[in-house]
């Protein structure tokens, strides 16, 4: 499984790179790399700004307390020199440090629109930089991690890069209508770009799926040799202890720690701690892991597909297996929504098909792409219908088995009981006529061929 | 059903479609529109493929009776008999909670085509007696993409059986072996001296006596007629009788006075079975749920122990009944002992006592104290303990005065805790066996 893993995951890596790449071309120019330090360093002086602002509101309103209004001179002065020369937090903008206070708001009456819309403008390019570090760090922990979260994260940080464009208005794909053809629809940029994405999507999620079928039986195995390592030591320990050798004190908590799947040793380990003061507890604890090892080792011995059925290396499901299907199941996946998708962004086939009259065939709503919603919503609804006739169909069919299952069950157990009453019956009818004897015509034809011999042979003599 | 993931990818789509329709971008239409149909259009086939009625999960155990503290291994094996494959199916085989998982894991993830099958298996360490049931199976079939499930719960369960656990006789014959731990336990003998061929010892002649007993060098060296007698042994029956009321229940889980009963009465059931004494069983609260007659034969213990692995501890106690029952069923004299709490009003026990000892049987009460049973005092806050000594001293009240009115027809009652429970019925066992009570 490992190789197909790997094959799903180099394909998974080259479909994030050309989505990538094709995102990156679509907002060529709009890639200025100094934007990301400038938003950053904007943010960080409007906060110091206002910092500012809180500080001589404070200030001001502290002089009015003390001075009365009388000593405003002394305030400003201390402002100018302590605030704005020793602290050296200077507002946004100012191309020298400020030394007075009034020349600060001065600057800022007339700067701060400009100030805003840069920031404004700066924002959408450090959101583009934002979101294509979230995807690629997101991609690269779904390559390692292999977890749905962080492909899905991935996919969506990129596509949110397009989503502010188009908010933004930039000049991206998606501005012109869909051709109307299929060949036309099939290699256009836009589908080009959508197929792409879809295919990250697909291909990730079917390397998480290579990966994770695969997983449990490794895991198994691992486990299980961590759980017996972890085992055997301990019973050697028990038997180092016995036999008066010293035994290192941290061995027991190493071996709790390396083996914490499994819970049984732990627990044990714990009784024999938390249990000391009663001897005859910690003789338990230790007659129980002796016992599992003997146990273990008897299992092993006596039965040689043991060890297998507890890794359950045989469920491991073969790769040229999983390659066939993958392959399969993605085209198949592919060419349907490809198909489905053009029959719902083009409604107009759908109306020639149907045969609408002129007035809906011509009508401006049609050419609105709201017009898909009306062709999704039920199409995707006829599926989970249909999937969920199936599936009651199914449930239907389990129920209907159940109920002859039970109703088999029954026919058996009333047999069993009749067969048991006519078993009765045949031991009573036997035990009484036990009772009353032997009848004149039950004598055993043996009993009679003796009888009549020993009555001749009374008679000769 | 749709899982998390499923729920992302709707997220994802209805995000997609409605910024396409908000900024009329055909693009984050189309993959929006991409992203809802690929979600749905493979759910029919998912639907037609994930049909559990045919899997069937087959379990296997390697004994389906066992001791309390044993390990059991449950081999879990899942069948495909239908014609599809699953793409992705987790099996959870459930057990009983109080259980351990020993070795291995309950679990498999994996695929499964066609008419094949998977097998695993996992060992249990099997604790606190009783019946039970392994499994339901929970079947979890998710398509590959992991967008949708379907989880079904299979109920096929398979029953065991678990004792009452076989520790103390360990214990006891572990210890046994190392007699400087000065541990209470060897061989004693019930003699019965007159009759046998035992030389038992020499005593002063008296009329009657027969002239082929008298030793005629001793009674040269004393000067006196001196008999020598003999012994020969015996052995004695009992009827342990295991009160399984309500309040035996109390306590902390195995460490109810219960499950200390329960120990006790399998101690002296393989005492008895050792040296060849009689021991009977019988459990009961407002019934008699079980009976076992005394007896040597070889299944006996098997069948205490059955008996005892199905008590529970509920209703109240049917002294008068309990004993009615069990002396119809013995003809011999025996030693009944009664492992009872002694928490039902003591008109009945009184009149159940009056039974036994009319009966020409011998008694003996071998009681619990609830409160040592249950939560220490030292783990109370101050108002707590003050209530609990206030509680725990009206109890003790209560059970002198039953001992008194016991003591009447000679019927000893020894109070006993978790720490003394065992080591007194073993030696209330011996002293039996040395006085001699309830030959047979």
């Amino acid at each position: 499984m490992k190789t197909v893993t790997w094959i799903l995951r180099i394909l998974s890596t080259a479909t994030f790179a050309y989505m990538c790449f094709i995102v990156y071309n679509q907002l060529r120019g709009y890639w200025d790399w100094n934007s990301p330090y400038v938003f950053i360093v904007t943010v960080y002086r409007i906060l110091s700004l206002l910092l500012f602002y809180l500080v001589i509101i404070v200030a001001q309103g502290f002089e009015q307390l003390v001075g009365g209004g009388a000593s405003s001179s002394l305030a400003t002065a201390l402002f100018n020199t302590i605030m704005l020369k020793f602290w050296y937090l200077q507002p946004y903008g100012g191309a020298t440090p400020f030394t007075d206070i009034q020349q600060v708001f001065l600057y800022l009456n007339t700067q701060l629109g400009i100030i805003a819309m840069d920031l404004w403008d700066r924002t959408f390019t450090f959101l583009y930089f934002l979101f294509a570090g979230i995807g690629v760090a997101m991609f690269l922990q779904s390559l390692f991690r292999m977890e749905h979260k962080f492909v899905a994260g991935a996919f969506l940080s990129i596509q949110a890069i397009m989503i502010v464009a188009a908010f933004r208005g930039l000049p991206i794909y998606g501005q012109e209508p869909i051709a109307t053809g299929f060949l036309g629809f099939l290699t256009s940029g836009l589908q080009i770009l959508a197929l792409v994405s879809f295919a990250y999507l697909e291909i990730s999620y079917q390397m998480i799926y290579s990966y994770s079928v695969g997983k449990p039986v490794e895991d198994r195995q691992e486990t299980l040799k961590k759980q017996l390592l972890a085992l055997r030591a301990e019973v050697r320990k028990q038997d180092a202890i016995e036999r008066g050798e010293k035994v290192a004190a941290t061995s027991t908590s190493r071996l709790s720690g390396g083996a914490t799947a499994f819970s049984f040793l732990r627990e044990v380990i714990e009784r024999k701690l938390l249990g000391s003061r009663e001897a005859l507890e910690n003789l338990d604890a230790v007659s129980d892991i002796r016992r599992l090892n003997i146990y273990i080792d008897q299992l092993l011995a006596s039965d040689p597909s043991a060890r297998d059925e507890l890794t359950a290396r045989a469920a491991a499901p073969s790769s040229g297996y999983v390659i066939y299907s993958t392959v399969l199941g993605s085209i198949i996946r592919f060419l349907s929504v490809v198909a489905l998708s053009y029959i719902l962004v083009n409604p107009l086939i759908l109306i020639e098909l149907l045969n609408l009259p002129p007035g809906i065939s011509y009508s401006v709503e049609l050419q609105q792409p709201e017009m898909v919603v009306i062709l999704l919503v039920p199409v995707l609804l006829l599926l989970a219908f249909i999937a969920a006739m199936i599936r009651w169909y199914s449930q239907w069919e389990e129920e209907a088995l159940q109920r002859q299952i039970e109703a088999e069950e029954k026919r058996k157990a009333r047999e069993k009981k009749r067969e048991a009453r006519r078993l009765r019956r045949e031991a009573r009818k036997r035990r009484k006529a036990l009772e009353r004897g032997p009848e004149e015509g039950e004598i055993d034809e043996w009993d009679r061929v003796l009888g009549e011999l020993y009555q001749s042979e009374g008679s000769e003599s | 059903m749709l899982t998390q993931r499923g729920f992302v990818v709707v997220f994802g789509g209805v995000l997609l479609l409605s910024s396409g329709f908000s900024y009329q971008n055909f693009y984050l239409t189309l993959l929006g529109i991409y992203l809802l149909v690929g979600l749905v259009v493979t759910l029919p086939l998912f639907a037609l493929t994930a049909n559990v009625a045919g899997i069937e999960v087959e379990r296997t155990l390697d004994k389906t009776k066992v001791f309390s503290g044993d390990f059991v291994r449950v081999r879990v094996t899942i069948h495909n008999r239908s014609r599809r494959h699953f793409d992705f199916i987790e099996v959870w085989d459930q057990y009983p909670e109080t259980w351990i998982l020993a070795i291995g894991e309950n679990f498999m993830a994996s695929r499964i085509e066609p008419g094949s099958s998977i097998t695993f298996s996992y060992i249990l360490q099997v604790r606190m007696r009783g019946k039970y049931h392994i499994g339901p199976t929970e079947v979890i079939m998710r398509d590959r993409l992991g967008l949708h499930y379907y989880k079904r719960t299979l109920k096929a369960q398979t029953e065991i059986l678990v004792y009452p656990t076989w520790k103390d006789v360990r214990r006891m014959e572990a210890l046994g072996k190392q007699r400087q731990l000065g541990l209470m336990f060897g061989a004693h003998r019930t003699r019965v001296v007159g009759m046998g061929t035992d030389f038992a010892g020499f005593r002063v002649y008296v009329p009657g006596d027969a002239f082929r007993l008298i030793d005629w060098k001793t009674t040269a060296k004393r000067g006196k007629l001196v008999v020598k007698q003999f012994e020969m042994e015996k052995n004695i029956q009992i009827m342990c009788m295991v009160d399984t009321s309500g309040s035996m229940g109390n306590g902390y889980p195995e460490n109810t006075k219960l499950e200390y009963a329960i120990r006790a009465a399998v101690l002296l059931t393989y005492m008895g079975l050792e040296r060849k004494d009689l021991v009977g069983t019988c459990v009961f609260s407002d019934k008699v749920h079980s009976f076992v007659a005394p007896a040597l034969s070889p299944s006996h213990m098997y069948d205490v122990l059955e008996a005892l692995a199905l008590a529970e501890p509920r209703g109240w106690s049917n002294f008068e009944a309990a004993v009615e029952y069990v002396t119809k069923q013995l003809n011999k004299r025996t030693l009944f002992i009664f492992l009872t709490d002694l928490e039902e009003s003591p008109a009945p026990l009184l009149n159940a006592m009056k039974r036994v000892i009319a009966n020409g049987h011998k008694a003996q009460v071998i009681s619990p104290f609830g409160p040592w049973f249950e939560a220490p005092v030292g783990q109370f806050g101050p108002v707590e303990r003050v209530l609990a000594e206030a509680v725990q001293e009206e109890l003790w009240e209560r059970r002198s005065k039953i001992a008194r009115a016991l003591a009447r027809f000679g019927i000893d009652v020894v109070n006993v805790g978790p720490e003394d429970f065992l080591p007194v019925i073993i030696k209330q066992y011996n002293l039996a066996k040395q006085r001699g009570v309830a030959l047979y």
